[in-house]
């Protein structure tokens, strides 16, 4: 408990500061881009076709949401029920295989063909195994995130100073307290690399399945709008995927900010 | 004193395979004696096998042949897990989890040994007042300095009250003034704690400050024992002024000798 207040009171100060203009610094650019690109499609008359005003995508979207709420409800299930599974998935593949240094020398090809191989792919063969239940799309997402979470924490779990074994060694520590009490710790900031990277890769995947098949989420509703010429709901609708995926790394990387405290 | 705490019987160790051109033999038939409470230092030049010897002492490695006795039990090769409770290994680059504050360094050796109780929290103060750093309980490893970095380390080889100090060249990363403070500190622990210490030097000037005997490595592989020296000045000598001293002197002109003439 002492622990955390002393470190937080030490660390206010600088970070009070900056972390007004860390907030304020992004939201002026974007308020720029937005400005910029109303007066560049209005005064040059670009198509809607290719780039509606902003503020049309926006009010057009507003006065359609409660079309689109329910297919925003669907992908935001999809990405964070796919999301969940993947990361204790993910980390749980990683520390099994790196129990075995032979295992993680057959693993990691395989890992790595996973995470570059688009799962897009496998949807309709997916779709022939299992039927188009919508909510097997929660497949989709975990088998395009989980390689990515696992790739990222077997590498902490794997590269690890020979120091630190040697301490746990001295110290005479058991194979299960060495993993946890050093390994997974020495890990974190990697673990967290990947569980961002998860975010990122949960929201394409869970978009992908929606453009395969489907007339359900959000990416089924940006097929459907762009066939309909609403060009402005098709870029409402990449907005608020973006959105879900922003929010989600923001939440991860609140998390990591509060564990990883120090330094490597 | 007279109490022998390690018998080190023709300890020898070799990397790599037998019976292969990789097999490379470091350490060849060391035997020594170490009493109890005695601070005994082992000198040798760079590369030439003195971290891999103690490494073995400290039940990190185990040895390929001979056998070791520590409390007049045999453990063969290897110092089983248990017994290195009785142990505290300090490294040469402080080795702390940069993920735990000074306090949770020094708490994680009581997590690995099982070791619950006031007590025990108490005696994380204790140690953390011996070596100065009371005040830095909560800081992080990457916001002490080297010097700080070293005496945590200390610190947390000492906390679960061990039998043996095992110190690896623990002032070889620091500069030259902290390096010479931290020495004069080591020997106030060890007049303190009254603890056997076993470290592992590259300085003769340490060697001669500290130990009561001094253990010379040859310089080539596999090193061996060159020398045995005794270092008879008084404790009462064993200050910022042991540089005048006779004897000192005497001793330090002898080693230099004894490690230009291998060279």
């Amino acid at each position: 408990m002492n622990t955390t207040t002393a470190v937080q009171k030490k660390r206010k100060p600088e970070s009070i500061g900056s972390g007004y203009l860390n907030i304020l610094a992004p939201l002026i650019v974007l308020v720029i881009l937005i400005a910029a690109l109303e007066f560049f499609t209005r005064a040059f008359g670009i198509s809607r076709f290719v780039l509606p005003p902003p503020t049309d995508i926006i009010a057009q979207t507003i006065s359609n949401f409660p079309e689109i709420w329910p297919h925003f409800l669907f992908t935001l299930k999809i990405v964070a029920i796919g999301f969940m599974i993947s990361v204790p998935l993910g980390m749980l593949i990683a520390a099994l295989f790196s129990q075995y240094e032979i295992l993680v020398k057959a693993i990691s090809p395989v890992i790595i063909w996973l995470v570059i191989t688009p799962m897009i792919t496998l949807i309709p063969l997916i779709m022939l195994w299992l039927g188009t239940d919508p909510n097997l799309r929660v497949i989709v997402v975990i088998i395009q995130a989980t390689p990515i979470i696992t790739l990222n924490t077997l590498n902490g779990f794997t590269n690890i100073e020979g120091e630190k074994l040697e301490l746990a060694k001295s110290v005479g520590a058991s194979k299960r307290q060495t993993f946890i009490k050093i390994i997974f710790m020495n890990a974190m900031p990697q673990v967290f690399t990947g569980i961002k990277l998860g975010c990122i890769f949960s929201t394409i995947g869970a978009i992908s399945a929606d453009f395969v098949a489907g007339t359900v989420g959000l990416g089924s509703r940006i097929v459907q709008y762009t066939k309909y010429n609403s060009i402005e709901l098709s870029y409402g609708c990449i907005i608020i995927i973006a959105l879900i995926g922003i929010c989600l790394f923001s939440i991860v990387e609140l998390i990591e900010k509060r564990i990883v405290l120090w330094k490597n | 004193m007279e109490n022998k705490i390690f018998r080190i019987n023709r300890i020898s160790k070799s990397f790599g395979s037998e019976n292969s051109d990789s097999k490379v033999e470091v350490i060849k038939e060391i035997s020594m004696e170490i009493l109890e409470k005695e601070f005994v230092v082992i000198l040798g030049n760079s590369g030439c096998g003195k971290s891999t010897f103690l490494k073995i002492l400290g039940g990190i490695l185990p040895a390929s042949s001979g056998n070791i006795e520590f409390n007049g039990k045999d453990y063969g090769q290897e110092i089983p897990r248990d017994v290195l409770k009785k142990f505290g290994f300090v490294f040469q680059n402080n080795n702390l989890l940069q993920w735990r504050t000074t306090e949770g360094n020094l708490r994680f050796m009581l997590e690995m040994m099982h070791l619950k109780g006031e007590q025990w929290t108490a005696r994380i103060d204790e140690m953390l007042d011996i070596v100065g750093l009371k005040a830095y309980k909560k800081e992080y490893p990457h916001e002490l300095s080297g010097g700080m970095r070293q005496r945590v380390g200390i610190a947390r080889a000492l906390v679960h009250n061990p039998d043996v100090l095992i110190l690896d060249q623990p002032l070889g990363a620091l500069d030259a003034i902290t390096r010479k403070m931290l020495s004069y500190e080591i020997l106030n622990i060890w007049k303190k704690t009254q603890k056997t210490v076993v470290m592992v030097t590259n300085n003769v000037d340490e060697a001669l400050l500290l130990a009561n005997r001094i253990f010379v490595l040859s310089p080539v592989l596999p090193t061996t024992i060159s020398h045995e020296i005794q270092v008879n000045i008084p404790i009462t000598a064993r200050d910022e002024n042991i540089y005048e001293n006779q004897r000192f002197n005497e001793l330090r002109e002898m080693i230099n000798d004894i490690v230009r003439s291998t060279i």
